[in-house]
């Protein structure tokens, strides 16, 4: 695959900054979830580009993948205990709509 | 060809992204997600990262899309949803989710078709990029530590969930749960 690394890095910014906005103007709790598994991929995407540039010349990089690996990791994580918060709050509010969670307002 | 390739990838992976946030049903959202992840994932195998884009489709597309779609289902969140217009039913994670992985098999098949896991044109030193060995022996050497710790957050991870997602008993009352069961009732 020949493509320049800045392409790699501009779909990871289109891609990273559409999570930005749904993780903002969402008031879905899962679709921000969503919003946030979205950016994640999207930072996965930026250390792979880094270590594919940073690999064409000397020796093999392995950073990257492993950061990437990492992050997926987290992301799992995280994607299990949002959902789990999410299912927390369902009982307590029986909707997932951040505008329930209002309490803390005064 | 492959170049060719990515860019009809980015397409999907931005379109079904658009669709995660636009989709009003929560179920479509999230099947556009998979639509995502299973782009992306295709993209990693283009740019010779073979093991990542098996991660990504395991953990991501797998695991998490599982969860995700459970959760929707059980809180019963798919419905109210109003007649949609024709630019909108492109973003209803169907046409868009199939597209992505009838992509991504192509992009495998091609791949494997070109008889080695190394696409052609990537960095080819004496092995490829991601080959599994050199990856394992430097996770399991210069990330050992981050290798540990990351078993004890998924650890950590399984109890918290548990805790969290437990059903309060009767009379029992957890930590998690800090405001008082009729918190929903006012509007």
């Amino acid at each position: 695959m020949n493509v320049p690394t800045e392409h790699l890095l501009i779909l990871a910014g289109i891609l990273f900054s559409l999570g930005a906005l749904g993780f903002l103007l969402r008031s879905n709790l899962i679709v921000i979830l969503a919003s946030v598994e979205l950016m994640l991929n999207a930072a996965n995407l930026t250390f792979l580009a880094g270590a594919r540039s940073h690999s064409s010349v000397g020796p093999l990089n392995l950073d990257g993948p492993i950061f990437a690996l990492f992050v997926i990791l987290v992301a799992a994580c995280e994607a299990a205990l949002g959902l789990a918060l999410v299912i927390a709050f369902y009982r307590q509010k029986q909707s997932v709509d951040i505008e329930a969670a209002a309490e803390l307002k005064g | 060809m492959a170049s060719l390739l990515f860019y009809a990838l980015s397409a999907i992976a931005v379109l079904c992204a658009l669709g995660v946030v636009i989709s009003r049903n929560p179920m479509q959202s999230v099947l556009n997600l998979l639509g995502s992840f299973v782009a992306v994932a295709a993209i990693y195998l283009l740019a010779g990262f073979q093991f990542l884009a098996a991660a990504q489709i395991l953990v991501y597309a797998g695991a998490i899309m599982v969860l995700f779609i459970f959760v929707v289902m059980l809180l019963n969140l798919t419905d109210r949803e109003e007649s949609q217009s024709v630019w909108m039913g492109l973003f209803n994670g169907r046409i868009l989710g199939s597209l992505a992985v009838f992509a991504g098999l192509t992009v495998s098949g091609l791949i494997a078709a070109n008889g080695n896991f190394a696409p052609v044109d990537t960095i080819s030193h004496d092995g490829n990029l991601d080959n599994m060995t050199l990856l394992a022996e430097v996770l399991f050497s210069k990330y050992m530590l981050p290798f540990e710790a990351a078993s004890l957050l998924l650890l950590a991870t399984l109890v918290g969930v548990m805790l969290l997602a437990k059903r309060e008993r009767n009379g029992e009352r957890h930590g998690a749960q800090l405001s008082s069961q009729d918190g929903g009732s006012e509007a």
